[in-house]
Formats: C-alpha cells, sequence, structure tokens
C-alpha cells in the first residue's frame, strides 16, 4: 500500500517536470517580453510575467516592422493553403479512388520529396525563380511553398478518402454524377476534419518557412515574420523585449490551431508516412 | 481502368441522363485529370530542381557566374571524400542523427507511458507537451540563443546557480557544448511528436494481456517486452525512419543557433552544403554533398523496408 502511494506521487512529480520542460521556454519568451530593463539586467531575474509591461505587444506591433512582416506571413500562409489544399484534395482522390497507369512512381515520388532538404533546393529554385521574375514576390514563395507541402497534403487526404465506403459515391455516379461532382459533393464534406488538418499544417508550413523566404526575397517590405524574427538573433539594436514580443505574436497562433486540430495532424502524419 | 461497380446499381444509362457521360467513372483520362495540376507543380519545383542538381555535382559551377559550368565528373566528389573536415561533417551528422532518434523516441516513450494511465487533467496534460513541437523552429532558435545567452540566459544563470557553470557561459561558442546544446534543443521539439504517436500506439496494447501476464508472475520489465513492446514495436520503426530522414534533412534549428560553428563542430550534410553555396560560392562541390545525404536518406528509406519485411516474415525478433 506504501509503495503504491508513492508510485502515485512519482508519477504526478513526473508530469509536472514533463510539463515544465515542454513550456517553459515559451512561457520564458513570455516573462521576458513583458521584463522592465532592470528585471532583465538583475542578479536575480524575475521569473513571473510582469504584465504592467503589457504595453510592449501594442508597441511592438505599432512602431516597428513587425506588423507589415506578420501580414506577409498571412498572405504567404494563406495562398499556400489554399493552392496546397486545392491540389492536394483532386490529387489525394486520383490516389485513393482510381488505378492508373504511373500510380506506383508517383506514390514513391511523393514519399521521395518529403527526404529533400529545402537547402539543397534553393540554388536550382533560385535559377528558376530568376527566369520566371518571382524573385522579390510573395507569389513566388507561395508556389515554391505549396510544392514542398503538397505530398504530406496528398498523403492525408487520400488515407481519409481511404476511409470513405466506396458505395456512397457508386449510389451518386449511378445517378449520373461526374466524377468531379461525386468528389466534391460526397468526399470533400466527409473529409471536412481532415482537410481542415492539411489546411493547419499547409498554413504553418508557410508560416515558418525560412530558407526560401530569406534566399528570394530582398524587399525589406516584403519580408515574412521568420526572416525578420531570425535577423534579431545576434543583433543588438532592438530590445530584447520587443524581440520576445514579436517572436511571441508569431509562436501563439502557430501553438492554438496545432493543438485544436493535432489529433487529425498526428494520425494524418503517420498514415501519410506509412501506407503512403 | 474502370473499377467493377459492386452494388448492383444499374448499369444502362437511366432514361433523361442519356447526354451523361456513359462510363460511370469517366474515361480513362479522368484520373489524370484529376492528379496532373499537383504533377505539374511537383515537376517543376521538386523535380526538376533535383536533376539540376544532380547535374550540378559533377560540374564546377560558381554562385557567382552560374551560367558557365564546367564538367568535371566525379571531381567533386573525390575532393570532398578526401577532404578530413568533410569526415568530421559526415561524424557530426551521424552523431547528431542517432542522438535525435535514440533520445527523442526514448523520452517519447517515457512520456508516452506516464500519460498512459488515466489521471485527472490528462487532457491538458497532453494538450501542453505537445507545445515545443507546434512552436516555429525560427522561433525555438531564437529562444535557445537567448536562453543560452552568456551573460543574462536563464540556463547559465541556472548552471551557476547549481555550482556547473559552463566557464565564461558561452554554451553555444564552445566547440564543446554547443552541439549538446542544440542537440537538446533539437530534441525537445521532437520529443511531443513522438510520445503524441506512441501514446496512440499503446492505446491498443490488449489490457487483458498486461493483467494476464501479471497474473502469471512476470515483472514489469518482462510483461513490457513480452506484451507492450511487440504492440508498439512497428510504430517505434516508423518513428526511427521519420526522426532519421527529419534530422538528416534539418537545417533553420542548427543554422540559426550556431551556424556549424564553432570551428564546426554542429556542421551537418545540410549546414555543410548551405556555407558551400553561398559562403565559398562554390555551387558544384554544394551539390555533391547534397547527394551524399540524399543518397544516405535513399539506402535509410530502403534498408528500413527491408528489415520490415524481414521482420513481417519472422526471420528477426
Amino acid at each position: 500500500m506504501r509503495r503504491f502511494r508513492f508510485g502515485v506521487t512519482a508519477r504526478i512529480i513526473a508530469v509536472l517536470v514533463v510539463l515544465g520542460v515542454a513550456v517553459f521556454p515559451l512561457y520564458w519568451m513570455f516573462v521576458t517580453a513583458l521584463s522592465s530593463n532592470s528585471d532583465l539586467f538583475a542578479d536575480q531575474p524575475r521569473l513571473t510575467p510582469d504584465l504592467g509591461q503589457f504595453g510592449v505587444f501594442v508597441d511592438a506591433l505599432a512602431e516597428g516592422k513587425a506588423a507589415g512582416w506578420l501580414l506577409n506571413s498571412l498572405i504567404i500562409a494563406v495562398g499556400t493553403m489554399v493552392v496546397s489544399v486545392g491540389l492536394g484534395i483532386p490529387l489525394g482522390y486520383a490516389l485513393s479512388r482510381f488505378s492508373f497507369w504511373g500510380k506506383a512512381v508517383v506514390t514513391v515520388v511523393l514519399l521521395f520529396t518529403q527526404m529533400l532538404p529545402e537547402a539543397l533546393m534553393v540554388v536550382p529554385l533560385f535559377a528558376l525563380f530568376r527566369r520566371f521574375e518571382l524573385l522579390d514576390s510573395l507569389t513566388g514563395l507561395v508556389l515554391v511553398n505549396s510544392a514542398f507541402v503538397l505530398p504530406i497534403v496528398a498523403l492525408i487526404l487520400k488515407g481519409a478518402i481511404d476511409g470513405i465506403p466506396k458505395e456512397l459515391e457508386e449510389a451518386a455516379r449511378a445517378d449520373g454524377a461526374r466524377p468531379f461532382t461525386t468528389l466534391t459533393r460526397i468526399n470533400v464534406p466527409l473529409i471536412a476534419p481532415s482537410i481542415a488538418a492539411t489546411a493547419v499544417i499547409a498554413f504553418f508550413h508557410a508560416w515558418n518557412e525560412y530558407v526560401f523566404a530569406v534566399t528570394f526575397i530582398f524587399n525589406p517590405d516584403l519580408q515574412p515574420a521568420s526572416v525578420g524574427i531570425a535577423n534579431f538573433i545576434g543583433e543588438l539594436g532592438t530590445p530584447i523585449q520587443t524581440v520576445m514580443a514579436v517572436a511571441f505574436l508569431f509562436t501563439l497562433p502557430a501553438v492554438a490551431f496545432y493543438l485544436l486540430v493535432q489529433k487529425y495532424v498526428v494520425s494524418g502524419m503517420t498514415a501519410g508516412a506509412v501506407k503512403g | 481502368m474502370t473499377v467493377v461497380e459492386q452494388t448492383g446499381a444499374p448499369k444502362t444509362t437511366p432514361p433523361g441522363r442519356a447526354r451523361r457521360r456513359p462510363s460511370p467513372l469517366g474515361s480513362k483520362w479522368t484520373p489524370y485529370l484529376f492528379l496532373a495540376p499537383a504533377a505539374l507543380f511537383i515537376l517543376v519545383f521538386q523535380a526538376v530542381p533535383l536533376l539540376q542538381e544532380v547535374y550540378l555535382s559533377f560540374t564546377r559551377t560558381r554562385l557567382l557566374n552560374p551560367t558557365r559550368s564546367e564538367w568535371v565528373g566525379l571531381d567533386n566528389f573525390n575532393r570532398i571524400f578526401g577532404d578530413p573536415e568533410f569526415h568530421r561533417t559526415l561524424l557530426i551528422t551521424v552523431i547528431y542523427v542517432i542522438t535525435c532518434v535514440v533520445v527523442a523516441i526514448g523520452a517519447g516513450l517515457v512520456v508516452a507511458l506516464l500519460l498512459n494511465k488515466k489521471f485527472r487533467g490528462r487532457g491538458v496534460a497532453r494538450a501542453l507537451v505537445t507545445v515545443p513541437w507546434a512552436a516555429p523552429g525560427i522561433a525555438v532558435a531564437l529562444i535557445a540563443t537567448w536562453m543560452l545567452n552568456a551573460q543574462y540566459g536563464i540556463v547559465n544563470r541556472f548552471l551557476d546557480a547549481v555550482g556547473l557553470g559552463v566557464p565564461g557561459g558561452a554554451i553555444l561558442d564552445s566547440p564543446r557544448y554547443a552541439l549538446p546544446a542544440v542537440l537538446a534543443t533539437t530534441i525537445w521539439q521532437l520529443f511531443p511528436f513522438t510520445s503524441v504517436v506512441l501514446l496512440s500506439a499503446l492505446q491498443s496494447v490488449p489490457q487483458d494481456l498486461n493483467e494476464a501476464a501479471t497474473v502469471d508472475g512476470a515483472g514489469r520489465w518482462a510483461t513490457f517486452r513480452a506484451v507492450t513492446w511487440q504492440v508498439i514495436k512497428p510504430t517505434v520503426g516508423l518513428l526511427a525512419l521519420l526522426m532519421t530522414i527529419w534530422s538528416l534533412r534539418r537545417f533553420e534549428l542548427i543554422w540559426l543557433m550556431t551556424k556549424g560553428g564553432p570551428v564546426g563542430s554542429t556542421e551537418t550534410l545540410v549546414i555543410d552544403l548551405y556555407s558551400q553555396a553561398f559562403d565559398s560560392k562554390e555551387l558544384g562541390s554544394a551539390a555533391a554533398i547534397g547527394m551524399v545525404g540524399v543518397v544516405i536518406s535513399l539506402i535509410v528509406i530502403i534498408g528500413s523496408r527491408l528489415v520490415a519485411r524481414a521482420v513481417e516474415k519472422g526471420d528477426v525478433r
């Protein structure tokens, strides 16, 4: 009995330690943003946020370029989400419901692309972008980010469509519906949760993307937040509170949306990787 | 290439719909219409650039004059494999990847086992654990750099307080401690993913089998090996594959924390290829380094498939 109770306490402590490790860095980002200079450089740092400093978030958005960065990130992310899900739904449908010549090749290519590092592809893509005048344009980033997130989006949606009984579609087809109508009217509503999950994945893939953005964008007005924030690292001019405030505003939506759909994201990512 | 009807739906076109397509699945071109736009995207932005990289790896090409490349055959590969610095890069890559795989899966398994028991607030705990994985890599690199700051970083203050402080405190400037710090940051970001995936695998462990094993007098460890491990083994294999591929291609976290330094102590293949291309401006060698990484990934993928097949057949336990 004693041993049992000790086990429960140990488990609670272990869980709390794990949660502390998981959450502390982002908590610390928040605390740093809300620190006064004297707290920041004191011998004993203040471990709780000073809510009186809340204006730092307003100032970060109002004064610096942060609002513009976040807006650029938003445009790139929405564009990537629309393009990759828009292309991923028909691709996933084709892979799930049809057997056709070259299907195995398509599947292998989709899996293969997931091991290609962005840093490797950046050189030939730079040449391509220069030829098509896509350098210094948000459209260019939307296109390339869509291409990179498309395979995982398509594989997740294929898995979701695999899970829908074929009979539903066959009934619709018997009524004379064309394949495209069947897809939009029957399948799309049924896989709505998976579509939402892939939309979140695609959105934040583009929101977080750094390598292409830093290489293809020269105009500071077109910089997304990932590049703006990365430029803070090792730079000393901006107060650390402002830096952390911007980074926190950049991180918060990513964390919040992932928590909302994490169940679908996790099952989708593993399913996409296993079955292909 | 039409799918055989299974529901006994009428094969003849119903009256009044005579102008519709006769075949219920459309023509044999229908699947190609569905996948053509996506295929075009992947062709233009992935396949063609990759082939260009393959070509570049056999040439001498400078970043400043990229249209003039000179075919040099295997020179780039001969040079990098003869370079002791590249051997170090390979070694660091192997250390980085293996540590990520082992520790991320190990930590993930411990956390999954902790969260697998029912307790009040488990849902909240499970959600909070996923926070690191959801955080953008850029933000993680930034906060890690700040926490490891030599003068004011909370990590150094803590280490000093318990008497383990690094002399001078500059963890990321120390060839000895930079790699462990980068690894710790990487694993902090990875372990939520492994634990959530393993947690869902643990849900399919039959509880009565666990109980039966306990009743038969098997200890905890024996029960774990006989029951739980057998169920989650395929998931662990899959995670090992994913972690390997992700770690081989990870760039921004390492680049933003250390740029591969100090003195190359955190330089993995991808970091090396990026600095070859943009610092040394040698696109040919950069492409060759990239190809080494691609080939390693391919070997890992094919090897894991072979192992998985052998396990299915029962040759390997």
